[in-house]
């Protein structure tokens, strides 16, 4: 009769709510074709969701609704079949609106589980981001640019059915191949992205990850207290005054007090990196940054804390100097040390370090800018990929 | 009355005025230095803060007096003062009540010790101004203290003990106080005011401590929570409730030794239950009626007698309960409803017999409601509920559904 | 000094920033909220306690400067702070400035000037709470600013209308289907001269765009250290409603300007002054923008016909070349022959 299969798609909030949504009522939809019975939902923690703050989806899949309703009534399953990260920076572990600490992307997922990347990085990249695992599991890599939009204009570049039909291979218990393109087919209407669905489920290839393999690091946790240790009237203590910045034997500038508990940067696709050679000092990225997250340098320059920035792109789009302030695929970094402190250690070295990250870097964006873009992305994709993608 | 303050402290002995209960519990804001009072009209409730007002037009009284646009902006309004450390007071009656739920719904987990009367009226729809305890009761498991009070001297004494209580670092929580409609807010009577230096010794300032909102404490109060806090945080209130009790009683005893009123107990008042075989169970000014029967019936040889719940709550549920089961039955007149409830009695009935069920001896509860609206409770449907409670002694059983005594059918 | 002075609570000196190298270091609102990227109520919020300095509490009604902002132990707050209900803003702000006026005159506590700013939204602040915030501007003798912060939806309950939503907005109680492209016919709200005219003794009400950081903070100043009650009415790029890539946030608050879609102006002491960008729009000596170059960067307007745009610009130019006051007070007879496209 077979078993309960859980899915979770972890995505990014509001960019990624559409996509999440179609994927994870896809794989309920195919299911129930092939005689079985399941429920979609999202992390009622995660709601109302923020933008690019990770966000959950859920599908779970039953052979009987007796069997449904041990997975009913919760916020999340203990753990997964499969882990969905539509978004391959959400490798390096989720910080959510749902929980306090530090969470790694593949945290759910059961022995021989698998784990299912959108990336445009190797499957051993990919590796490297996800903290290890006492087991073994499966990683399978589906070749994208993670797919954002905004809350209202979806962009149709198949990435939803990409993944399901990618489901239909690395999980078949879950779903046959012909019951996911025949969902798809009712769901969508759509010849085009039955074909994205088969060739993704031809195409994506899956490989184990082994214990001694990943990211060593113990993420930050939290641990919730008793009602005894909590102050009363439902109060906290506010946060502290920040003070002068002390670099060596340099006292000077400002970095103000950082909140422990929510730290915010795996929010963050996208990283600001700062040319402190063409800095002209008008202070501008740190006055309009939302979040706070640049420390005043004793030379009056704005040093990003990796840990509290999110990723926005307004200090970039302020910034008046070309290329003073550019945006970088966060995937391209593997720490959150001090720019600015690299810059001083060696000028040179940073120099070269500013040109190689906004040189190569793979694409990325953050949804809206103009009516008709998506259409644009969506025919280049097509160009580019021989067909991959389709759409609008 | 309202002889000059000044004089009376310095007198050192209480005067008699001839005030209503709302007025009496106007006077007692003066007398504990309330600093924020609102106001919003509806009746009978406006009678307090017109009192409020005349007390401050004169100069007799020093606070903040605020007019507010709603009910819901009048308790929004002390809430906030009492969370800077002012000691404040509001309140509302019958649909204004319900108009400020969502302020008086936020203010327990908040911990502000505010005290509001109400002044009890029926609500909306059809209009009425007469009493009916639905009001207050809607608020009944949030976390407020709801007391009940009988006479204007009562409505005074309770004031200063509701400071005291909802103040006290172990409590922290609001206080209602509720006065019948009409009965009690729109009828003056003989009151003894006592002088402002005996309030003083009763009543210690009001300390926020650590929780105050003020430049000096950096503190961020009622973030947003999740499933991973509620639970706790209820939890708290739920321990600021249990607390309670022991706080009153604490407080009735200094009150007893500084004033020199009130016996008994804190939580509710006896009359005739010595040596009674039956007893009838109510709240307010329901009393009146009552004990005039009490006394008629004793003098025709029954031992009837009547217990007045004063604390709603927090629900004296070990002193009534020991008291109540005594008993070969019980009449609970309730003047509220509460719809399509077991047996569709009132709120008080209800609580009473779930009081009655720890106890090894649970007599017949007879339940009634009567009074509703205002209708007065007369001494025909006073004799005709302690009849019916008798006949239940003597069957051994109460009528099972919920009589409505004084009804034209 | 008379008795009312002696009784009324103290002012702060906030003189204003001159120019944008003057602007203190200190941050009394830092990260550990949870606001979307790209919030520009987040900016605001950090603005508004940075103009206002360290002897300010901050009182936020329910939205997302409640809900993503101030997350249990993860405040971002170093001023206190304390949430209140959706429609209390006004009344939070004068129960607590109440509050320290009673126990200052009193001698309860020490007498010092305390910032009372209480913030909220759009939903706070022009739907449910503009009764409460109306009678706070009455009560004269309280000093404090309340703070509407306007991101044109209820954005924290996941987009829903509001009656400061632009016309034609796509919402989640707004959608384009298939029969009606535009369920949200409402106008929004002109809310800042509302309450400038209709409060003839508050003497400071403004309009502000943190895209205009230094004129936004001396704004804060002006208006804490008037005395009485004060109102600014904020306009915030919301990325998450607006559908907009967070990074232009700043961008499209300079654009709502710029069209003159978002007049910025002061009515001080009874005198009204657009300024800024408005003000050379007015004086045209600042070309006013076509309402396209807003609107299409939104996916919120994706929807729109090129009938819908046209409609939009000419309301817009009504507001500028029709209205009695241009960009402020809107009596002009003749509007009411205008209709939106069916």
């Amino acid at each position: 009769m077979g078993r309960t299969v859980s899915v979770e798609i972890v995505y990014r909030g509001i960019f990624q709510k559409t996509l999440a949504k179609n994927i994870s009522r896809g794989v309920v939809l195919a299911a129930r074709r092939g005689g079985k019975v399941g429920i979609a939902f999202g992390r009622y923690g995660d709601s109302p969701e923020r933008n690019g703050v990770p966000a959950k989806n859920f599908a779970i899949v039953a052979p009987d609704q007796d069997e449904l309703e041990l997975s009913m009534a919760q916020y999340e399953p203990a753990e997964t079949d499969v882990t969905i990260a539509v978004d391959d920076t959400l490798c390096k572990g989720v910080e959510s609106w749902a929980w306090y600490g530090l969470q790694p992307i593949n945290q759910k997922v059961r022995p021989d589980g698998v784990l299912v990347v959108t990336s445009t990085l190797p499957a051993d990249a990919i590796v490297e981001f996800c903290h290890r695992k006492p087991f073994p599991y499966r990683l399978a890599v589906i070749p994208a640019i993670p797919s954002f939009s905004g809350l209202w204009v979806y962009k149709n570049d198949h990435t939803d059915v990409r993944v399901l039909g990618t489901l239909a291979k690395v999980c078949p218990e879950l779903v046959s191949l012909e019951a996911m393109l025949a969902a798809i087919k009712e769901e969508w209407k759509d010849d085009l992205k039955v074909t994205s669905a088969r060739r993704a489920y031809e195409q994506t290839e899956v490989r184990v990850v082994r214990p001694d393999e990943g990211n060593p690091e113990v993420p930050y946790t939290f641990t919730l207290p008793g009602w005894t240790a909590m102050r009363e009237g439902v109060t906290v203590e506010g946060m502290p005054l920040g003070a002068p910045m002390r670099v060596g034997g340099e006292v000077g500038g400002y970095r103000p007090a950082r909140n422990p508990y929510f730290k915010k940067f795996s929010t963050r696709t996208m990283r600001p990196v700062v040319d402190f050679e063409k800095c002209v000092k008008c202070t501008l990225c740190w006055l309009q940054c939302p979040d706070g997250c640049f420390d005043v340098t004793p030379e009056q320059t704005y040093d990003l804390n990796a840990d509290a920035c999110c990723g926005c792109g307004v200090c970039a789009a302020v910034c008046p100097v070309d290329d003073c302030i550019t945006m970088v695929n966060e995937a391209a970094f593997t720490d959150h040390r001090s720019q600015w402190e690299r810059y001083k250690a060696d000028p040179a070295a940073y120099a070269a370090w500013v040109r190689g990250m906004l040189a190569g870097q793979s694409e990325r964006s953050h949804g809206f800018r103009y009516r008709g873009q998506y259409q644009e992305q969506i025919a280049k994709l097509r160009a580019g990929a021989g067909g991959e993608g389709g759409g609008e | 009355m309202d002889a000059d303050a000044a004089a009376v402290q310095a007198a050192e002995v209480e005067q008699e005025a001839l005030i209503s209960g709302s007025e009496a519990v106007a006077v007692a804001t003066k007398l504990v230095d309330v600093d924020v009072l609102t106001a919003y009209p509806i009746r009978p409730y406006d009678t307090l803060m017109q009192y409020v007002a005349k007390q401050i037009a004169d100069g007799e009284q020093d606070a903040e007096y605020i007019v507010a646009e709603s009910e819901h902006s009048q308790f929004e309004i002390a809430k906030h003062a009492s969370a800077v450390g002012a000691r404040a007071l509001c309140g509302s009656s019958g649909v204004g009540w319900c108009y400020a739920f969502e302020a008086i719904a936020v203010t327990p987990a908040l911990r502000l010790p505010l005290v509001a009367m109400v002044g009890n009226r029926a609500l909306d729809d059809p209009g009425a101004f007469g009493t009916e305890h639905n009001d207050a009761l809607a608020a009944r498991d949030l976390g407020w203290l709801h007391v009940w009070v009988d006479t204007a001297q009562e409505a005074l004494d309770t004031t200063l003990l509701a400071y005291r209580v909802a103040e006290d670092r172990r409590v922290y929580l609001p206080v209602a106080i509720s006065t019948d409609g009409a009965f009690l807010t729109h009828s003056q009577s003989l009151v003894r005011v006592p002088p402002r230096a005996w309030v003083d010794r009763f009543l210690p300032p009001y300390d926020r401590g650590k929780l105050v909102l003020h430049p000096d404490n950096p503190i961020t109060i009622a973030p947003q929570v999740n499933e991973d806090w509620l639970m706790e945080i209820r939890r708290q209130t739920d321990e600021a409730m249990r607390q309670a009790p022991g706080v009153i009683e604490e407080a009735w005893r200094d009150f007893r030794a500084i004033f020199g009123r009130g016996d008994g107990s804190p939580f509710f008042e006896e009359y005739y239950t010595d040596d009674a075989e039956i007893v009838l169970v109510g709240m307010g000014t329901l009393s009146m009626p009552v004990r005039v029967v009490v006394r008629k019936l004793r003098a025709e040889g029954q031992k009837v007698g009547f217990v007045r719940v004063r604390w709603f709550r927090p629900f004296d549920y070990e002193g009534l309960g020991a008291l109540l089961s005594r008993f070969a039955a019980i009449g609970v007149v309730d003047r509220d409803f509460s719809m399509g409830s077991p047996f569709h009695s009132g709120v008080l009935a209800n609580e009473i017999r779930a009081t009655l069920y720890a106890q090894d001896r649970r007599p017949p509860v007879a339940s009634f409601i009567s009074g509703l609206g205002g209708r007065e409770v007369t001494i025909p449907n006073v004799r005709e509920m302690f009849e019916l409670t008798r006949r239940a002694a003597e069957s051994g059983a109460a009528p099972r559904d919920t009589l409505w005594i004084g009804v034209r059918s | 000094m008379d008795s009312s002075e002696m009784t009324a609570a103290p002012l702060p000196v906030l003189e204003p920033f001159k120019g944008v190298k003057r602007v203190p270091l200190e941050e009394y609102y830092t990260s550990g909220h949870r606001t979307c990227q790209g919030c520009e109520s987040a900016l605001v919020m950090k603005l508004m306690v940075k103009a206002a300095g360290p002897r300010t509490v901050v009182l936020g009604s329910t939205g997302c400067m409640y809900v993503a902002n101030t997350t249990y132990y993860s405040t971002p707050w170093v001023v206190p702070w304390m949430h209140t209900q959706l429609g209390s803003a006004g009344s939070a702000a004068v129960g607590t400035a109440a509050g320290y006026k009673a126990l200052m005159r009193k001698g309860k506590i020490k007498r010092e000037p305390i910032n009372v700013i209480s913030f909220c939204g759009d939903g706070g602040g022009v739907d449910m709470g503009l009764s409460a915030i109306s009678a706070a501007l009455q009560h004269t003798e309280y000093n404090h600013l309340i703070l509407l912060y306007d991101n044109e939806s209820y954005a924290n309950t996941d987009i829903q209308s509001s009656g400061s939503t632009p016309y034609g907005a796509y919402t989640s109680f707004s959608p384009a289907g298939k029969a009606k492209r535009i369920l949200h016919r409402r106008w929004k709200k002109n809310v800042a001269a509302m309450l400038a005219a209709g409060h003839s003794e508050c003497r400071y009400v403004g309009t502000v765009c943190a895209s205009y950081a230094v004129d936004f903070m001396n704004r804060i100043r002006r208006a804490l250290s008037i005395g009485g009650p004060t109102f600014i009415h904020s306009f915030d790029p919301c990325p998450k409603g607006w559908d907009c890539d967070p990074m232009m946030s700043h961008e499209l608050g300079e654009l709502a300007v710029l069209t003159g879609i978002f007049p910025l102006f002061e009515v001080l002491d009874h005198r009204l002054a657009l300024y800024g960008k408005s003000k050379q729009i007015a004086e045209g000596r600042q070309k006013r923008l076509p309402v396209r170059d807003y609107l299409l960067k939104q996916g919120r307007f994706a929807h729109f016909t090129d009938d819908d745009i046209d409609y939009f610009q000419a309301k817009v130019d009504q507001m500028w070349t029709r209205w009695l006051v241009p960009g402020v007070l809107p009596f002009q007879a003749d509007i009411l022959g205008d209709k939106p496209p069916a």
